[in-house]
């Protein structure tokens, strides 16, 4: 006899309650806190027009996830492209090497940075001692700082999805470009590009999405200056206890990533993206 | 010890679900059963609940131990009952949770005095107990309803002896000269101190610093904004200073004596206009070890603990009897030694737990 479809439902039950109860009740909490505290009403949505700290917070967190985004992806590409025409052996190493370096703690390397680009640390007295530079570069302690940071820490979440897309082009293809008269170029932006879309957006999509909650970074290597919407709302939680305001930028937060996964939908299958349909 | 106290809590809330009907009636018997209490015991013991440990709640580190041994050990062997700790920072945001929450798991914070004026207004906080805890033993004016000062902590700030060889800064107003004293500064980002001092750097008198003037400090640290960089824990304003990123850096007054021995005298701690700041003893409401906590906090205020505490964190006592008892090398870094009153302002709590908002967000959306 078969079973009617429905009855897997019936598996996945506890966990659907699990994710409803820890996780939904009080994402919901949040929303209702937004719109209640400490006066029912879109009072703290209007602070996002009537405040300009609010809007320029916003705007240094998309302009530097923007930014990480880009470099990440760019150098993910690069690295992913490498990794996957190594010889098997080259390749192993390679992946374990990026390996390690996720499992490193995001205090240490950001500690680390401070001491190879501070103002005193390894690169800047090397070039002082050269003769290079008369002043140390300001690498850190600023929005530079946060980039380098975060793009460092950002570019293995970058590597894998496309790793992953470019392990499943067969190389015939290229081949088959090359032999067709296409120059080096050509094949790259026309055929291999294209094939490694999926990959590229999935890449996109996790690193941009990672960044919108980053804290320790910007707070440290910004030195204060760069201040983005996660770290806002710690202090607006646990210092100032504007808990209106952060929820509804917590709210602002998840919309946000739910209209761009949604924006992204409308150009492919967001299973395509994460794997789902892939092989 | 623990697994008492879990299963108290699991039948405690069991008796509650089942009072207010969301528990049957069966499976409330079943969990009395499973815990080998009939339910009049439960209650029973919730009545005599005496106090079987203390929890501080405080920033962990080298304070867990300094408290362990300055205020713990005393005052367990007075009292038999043991001192725990929970280390993750009782900043306003967290107690207020554990309180509206219903689950309060810590007896004593090692929180500011301005915060017992916060959350005292707000119902968070139990009332600090006068009949066991003694008004007397603190500096005037920091001992309130809802909150006492045990140490007293602060903000000054230290310089690079290399960088100014003519000359030494000697105040605030040195501090935020960039054209005599040139260099980057650091400043704490969370607006506390960092605006007393810019205002005493602008002109205002130590004694007359509030309310602050928000705008006035605001003006004062923005116009040195680009040579500015701000931290937000001691050892973040620590490595600033040591590492060589600032020539004049803002630090916790009790941290400046380690970098001093640390950095064999090359950086110096002025302690002219340096904020000292009452750190509070407060306790959230409905703290598990009940009239136990007052008592600790009474200990703590006892001369003994009073002076270990300082030579374990260099946090200047507060009790009057304890500062006369001071060595003589110590009294410098004593931020209300007879030497240091006259030269030192100290911090409104009352000003700061009604305005911290606007204060924090006012300094955020400068610095940012």
């Amino acid at each position: 006899m078969r079973l009617p479809i429905q009855s897997g439902w019936l598996l996945v039950l506890p966990f659907l309650l699990l994710v409803g109860g820890l996780f939904l009740g009080p994402i919901l909490n949040i929303l209702w806190l937004s719109v209640t505290d400490p006066t029912p009403g879109l009072g703290n949505y209007a602070q996002l027009v009537t405040s300009d700290t609010l809007g320029r917070i916003l705007w240094t967190t998309i302009r530097v996830c923007v930014i990480c985004t880009v470099f990440s992806v760019l150098f993910g590409y690069s690295i992913a492209y490498a990794m996957v025409h190594a010889a098997g052996p080259t390749q192993s190493r390679m992946l374990s090497l990026l390996l390690v370096s996720f499992w490193i703690s995001v205090l240490v390397r950001t500690f680390s940075w401070l001491m190879l680009l501070g103002r005193n640390g390894v690169v800047n007295s090397g070039l002082e001692a050269l003769g290079i530079i008369s002043q140390p570069i300001p690498f850190m302690r600023n929005e530079l700082g946060v980039l380098i940071g975060m793009i460092h820490y950002m570019v293995p979440y970058a590597v894998l999805p496309i790793l992953a897309s470019m392990q499943s082009i067969d190389g015939r293809v290229v081949q088959a470009s090359r032999s067709l008269g296409a120059t080096g170029a050509q094949t790259l932006w026309r055929v291999y590009l294209p094939l490694t879309r999926a990959g590229v957006v999935a890449a996109s999509l996790l690193v941009f999405i990672i960044n919108l909650g980053f804290y320790v970074i910007p707070a440290v290597l910004g030195g204060g200056k760069v201040l983005m919407v996660a770290e806002y709302i710690s202090v607006q939680v646990l210092v100032t206890l504007q808990w209106g305001t952060a929820a509804m930028l917590a709210a602002l937060l998840l919309f946000g990533v739910l209209t761009l996964l949604f924006i992204m939908s409308r150009f492919m299958k967001l299973s395509t993206v994460f794997g789902g349909a892939r092989t | 010890m623990h697994d008492k106290q879990f299963m108290r809590e699991t039948l405690l809330q069991g008796a509650q679900a089942f009072q207010a009907g969301k528990m049957g009636r069966r499976s409330f018997l079943a969990l009395c059963g499973m815990a080998g209490f009939a339910s009049t015991s439960v209650l029973a013991g919730r009545a005599e609940a005496a106090a079987s440990e203390i929890v501080m709640w405080n920033w962990g580190g080298q304070s867990e131990e300094c408290h362990q041994s300055a205020i713990g050990v005393p005052f367990t062997k007075a009292t038999g009952v043991p001192l725990k700790f929970d280390t993750s920072g009782p900043l306003q945001g967290k107690i207020k949770d554990m309180v509206d929450s219903g689950h309060v798991t810590a007896d004593v914070c090692d929180a500011d005095l301005f915060d017992a004026v916060a959350l005292g207004k707000t119902g968070h906080l139990e009332p600090i107990d006068y009949s066991v805890v003694d008004k007397t033993k603190t500096v005037d004016g920091y001992a309130l309803e809802f909150g006492i000062s045990i140490i007293l902590y602060g903000y000054a700030f230290m310089y690079d002896t290399q960088a100014y060889p003519n000359g030494a800064p000697t105040g605030w107003a040195d501090f935020f000269d960039t054209a005599k004293f040139p260099g980057t500064r650091s400043l704490y980002k969370w607006a506390n101190g960092s605006l007393e001092a810019a205002l005493m750097a602008d002109g205002v008198e130590k004694d007359k610093l509030y309310p602050l003037d928000i705008d006035r400090a605001i003006k004062k640290i923005s116009a040195i904004k680009a040579d500015s960089i701000y931290w937000g824990s001691g050892s973040e304003a620590h490595d600033m200073i040591v590492n060589g990123e600032v020539s004049m850096g803002m630090v916790w007054q009790n941290r400046g004596r380690s970098i001093e021995t640390d950095t064999n005298g090359r950086f110096k701690l002025v302690m002219n206009q340096a904020l000292a700041m009452p750190g509070a003893y407060i306790v959230p409401k409905g703290n598990p070890g009940g009239a136990a906590a007052q008592t600790f906090i009474a200990t703590a205020q006892s001369v003994q603990s009073q002076l270990d505490l300082f030579t374990c964190l260099g946090m200047t006592p507060t009790n009057p009897e304890a500062i006369a008892k001071m060595a003589e090398g110590d009294q410098p870094y004593s931020i209300t030694s007879a030497a240091n009153m006259p030269l030192i302002a100290l911090n409104d709590p009352t000003w700061w737990g009604e305005n911290t908002d606007a204060a924090v967000n006012a300094f955020l959306a400068a610095i940012s």
